[in-house]
């Protein structure tokens, strides 16, 4: 069945092909339009090394390593993940983070806000997470996730072992310019951590 | 040169080089440690021998070969999941299991938070992931996860019994 242009379906056709292009456009800026904007406050100086790691952030599994939480949905599944990170590495209050009692804007807002605002979530797929008291996979050692400084995206199909990226390669340039190192370099394209030489 | 002359250089001499050795000392000196010594990166291989722990269960099978082929299948990411255990190395886990079979995949902790914690872990990579009803006595035998719980206090990694982990 076709549909004139100058008849009335016509007219709601063309409204809703409208609609279409446009809605994505102005909700794809809202992050920047709802005053966003990148603070780069109070960041940590990356530790180096295992030693450097715990006197910056402190022993594995310590409070502080837990002590900020934040939400993040994927975009393949549509599934909100809910993980915690380091009270250093954000948590800090801003125009679009409560007041959780951290003290940096690096992950919650900048890093996110980041993403968000180059519309870079489309690259972010299931499987979050930060924190967790955990050792290395069959390791002795506990993984940087343990101290609160790492977190893992899109960890199904950036899996552990794959030595090249695929979605997080989008905006791996984001973390890094706020002081992440990424696990590609190890063949561990999920994984952005906050120290190195560990 | 006058006797005087090479007093004042000598004096000089020995300022810089005391100087020289202070600021190197310096440089070199170690970062204070805020949070006291690091507790040293590997984990002790902990089985709380005769403590009584909580399991976390993600399933059972007849023989080893099975478990830890289930186990290579039960991935967490970059993270150690489950330790393939002798199910008789608990005692009490056979009772709340029930069933035959001789090996579980598991992981053991002293505090509820902590099992909690590693079931939560589980969920987000959609594995199955059961704290079982009661504690268990350990007898020893392989490692199964223990230290990786915070301590009650916040301070770090939990690598000793708590009270409710002592008979």
């Amino acid at each position: 069945m076709g549909v004139r242009l100058g008849s009335p379906m016509g007219r709601w056709v063309r409204v809703l092909a409208s609609t279409a292009f446009v809605l994505p456009l102005i909700l794809a800026f809202h992050w920047g339009q709802q005053g966003w904007r990148d603070h780069h406050y109070n960041y940590p100086s990356r530790p180096d090394g295992y030693t450097q790691l715990v006197n910056r952030f402190g022993q594995p599994c310590n409070e502080a390593a837990r002590a900020i939480s934040m939400s993040w949905r994927a975009d393949d599944n549509g599934q909100t993940y809910t993980f915690r990170f380091h009270k250093k590495l954000g948590g800090y209050r801003t125009e679009m983070v409560p007041n959780k009692g951290g003290t940096s804007t690096n992950l919650d807002n900048d890093v996110y806000g980041h993403i968000q605002n180059n519309h870079l979530q489309k690259y972010v797929d299931h499987g979050i997470y930060g924190y967790a008291c955990r050792l290395k996979r069959n390791g002795s050692t506990y993984s940087t996730h343990a101290f609160g400084v790492a977190i893992d995206v899109s960890s199904a199909e950036e899996y552990m072992g794959k030595c090249t990226s695929t979605v997080n390669t989008y905006h791996a340039s984001i973390w890094k310019n706020h002081n992440w190192y990424w696990g590609l370099a190890f063949c561990d394209p999920m994984h952005f951590q906050y120290v190195t030489g560990y | 040169m006058s006797k005087r002359t090479k007093t004042v250089l000598a004096g000089i001499a020995l300022g810089l080089i005391t100087s020289a050795l202070m600021t190197a000392t310096a440089m070199t000196a170690p970062e204070p440690q805020p949070y006291g010594e690091p507790i040293g990166p590997r984990v002790p291989r902990d089985t709380g021998a005769g403590e009584l722990l909580l399991v976390v269960v993600g399933g059972v099978y007849p023989t080893r070969a099975e478990a830890e082929a289930a186990n290579a299948q039960i991935v967490f990411g970059d993270l150690q999941g489950y330790y393939v255990v002798p199910v008789a190395q608990f005692q009490g886990f056979r009772e709340q299991v029930g069933g035959a079979e001789e090996f579980a995949l598991a992981s053991a902790f002293r505090t509820q938070e902590g099992a909690e914690e590693f079931t939560l872990l589980a969920e987000v990579f959609g594995h199955p992931a059961t704290i079982l009803p009661e504690r268990v006595r350990s007898l020893g035998g392989v490692f199964a996860g223990l230290g990786q719980e915070p301590h009650p206090d916040g301070s770090g990694p939990l690598l000793g019994p708590v009270p409710e982990s002592l008979p």
